[in-house]
């Protein structure tokens, strides 16, 4: 019987411990997919024309980019080991073999979108800025990012 | 009768030394006169287009154009370092003549007559024209030479034998040239061209067997990093038929995708080559890989251990 509990307790520690390192993976993700929603789903979209210009919308997308940009780091402490289900994409291993470095791209980001904060005024500008902090994300993303399927 | 035995498997052995060394010979081409000078407006385009960069430039430095070599680049069968390919001409191709370059890039034979394993996608560049090669030589030539030998290749055995490579090229290395097709148009045989060609994009595109050999069935259908970690996509139209043609080409410059992401790992210093290409040949590439018939792949893992 206590042999019983025993078990039961180690597997459902185990089960425990795997669900945290997996919900551990999905807040990552869902902070990298809250950038994504503000770069692409808003800015790239109006830089292509296929939503109107919005002033108060790119302001909103700008904002909530530094709010996330400045979760990065604390976000990605932990090495999840494992992917979110059924994800496209992922992290390397990398960021945590070299996490000093990961944290180094950070800052870039951060002053990419101060530059072009309250800078923005048309679909012209807003180009230039979408360039600006895109490369930003891709030096990260070029060393760090994983396509999984 | 002992000493019969031995003489017969010694004769049985250099009979088969022999048939080795004839079937791994690295063959070259003999290179036809020039009939014109070289244009470097197109060898800087089919050295973006190629993606010299992207393997031989110094890593971790930001100009594109130092071709001194070593980066790393990892593989079922231990990892190559880029070689040296600036005009340094101690450590680089400087001393190199069109001829020794030619067999290079189009056959992957070095200019000792040895094999160049296939790391180097000469499996994809040897349908290139010799002109092009020639122009692409040319170009090279005026890039800032760089002094530093790049470390050996880290293979184990029996990967680290080059002469090996010989019978590797005979299973899985087609030295046709390139044949348009009649039936499509020049723009969509310009895209073949580059795409089959410089912008060896089949290379990592597509599965590969366990000797590393390209599996043609499933060409361009995606598969396993062959760099290890992760995933190639699928650029058959299985995979991006939601994708316009335009997307295609859009995404060649910008590595923005219609579905609102980015191009991420190493397509990005892809990107990088390809933003530099005139729109044309872009659009061209766009129009070739938009043809692709859907093809499946093979399955990529459910859930991928990260590890640590």
């Amino acid at each position: 019987m206590k042999r019983m509990f025993v078990v039961a307790g180690t597997l459902l520690l185990g089960a425990g411990a795997v669900m945290a390192q997996q919900e551990v993976a999905v807040q990552q993700d869902n902070l990298m997919r809250s950038q994504a929603k503000s770069l692409y789903t808003v800015i790239l979209k109006t830089t292509k024309g296929d939503i109107p210009y919005n002033q108060k919308a790119v302001d909103e997308a700008i904002a909530n980019l530094e709010a996330d940009v400045a979760k990065i780091a604390k976000t990605f402490e932990v090495n999840p080991k494992q992917d979110v289900v059924n994800a496209t994409y992922g992290s390397s291993p990398k960021v945590w073999q070299n996490k000093a470095d990961f944290d180094s791209k950070i800052p870039p980001v951060q002053k990419a979108l101060a530059d072009v904060k309250g800078k923005i005024t048309d679909v012209a500008s807003l180009k230039a800025a979408y360039t600006a902090i895109n490369d930003r994300c891709n030096d990260c993303h070029e060393t760090y990012r994983l396509k999984l399927k | 009768m002992l000493r019969r035995t031995i003489y017969v498997v010694l004769v049985a052995a250099v009979a088969a030394f022999a048939v080795y060394w004839w079937l791994t010979a690295p063959t070259a081409v003999a290179l036809p006169a020039p009939t014109r000078g070289p244009d470097l407006a197109n060898g800087q385009e089919l050295f973006n287009a190629g993606g010299c960069s992207s393997c031989h430039a110094v890593p971790n430095q930001s100009d594109r154009l130092r071709l001194g070599g070593g980066l790393a680049l990892g593989s079922p069968f231990g990892t190559f370092y880029a070689p040296n390919i600036s005009p340094d001409p101690t450590d680089g191709i400087g001393r190199w003549s069109e001829a020794d370059f030619v067999n290079a890039v189009t056959r992957g034979v070095s200019p000792q007559g040895t094999h160049y394993f296939p790391a180097f996608p000469y499996t994809s560049y040897h349908i290139a024209e010799v002109d092009d090669v020639r122009d692409l030589f040319a170009y090279l030539k005026t890039l800032p030479p760089v002094s530093g030998r790049v470390r050996d290749h880290d293979l184990p055995f029996p990967f680290n034998i080059r002469r090996n490579v010989g019978i590797w090229k005979l299973l899985f290395m087609d030295v046709g040239p390139f044949v348009p097709a009649a039936t499509q148009s020049a723009q969509w045989n310009r895209g073949a061209y580059l795409v089959n060609g410089f912008g060896h994009c089949a290379e990592c595109h597509s599965p590969r067997n366990v000797l590393g050999g390209l599996i043609s069935s499933q060409r361009f259908a995606g598969g396993p990093n062959p760099e290890g970690e992760g995933w190639v996509p699928n650029i058959t139209q299985k995979g991006i038929g939601d994708w316009s043609e335009k997307d295609i080409a859009d995404f060649l410059e910008t590595g923005d995708m219609p579905e609102g992401d980015s191009a991420s790992g190493a397509m990005r210093p892809v990107i990088k080559n390809l933003a530099q290409l005139k729109p044309e040949d872009r659009a061209a590439m766009a129009a070739y890989l938009k043809s692709l018939p859907p093809v499946d792949g093979p399955t990529p893992p459910k859930r991928k251990e990260a590890g640590g």
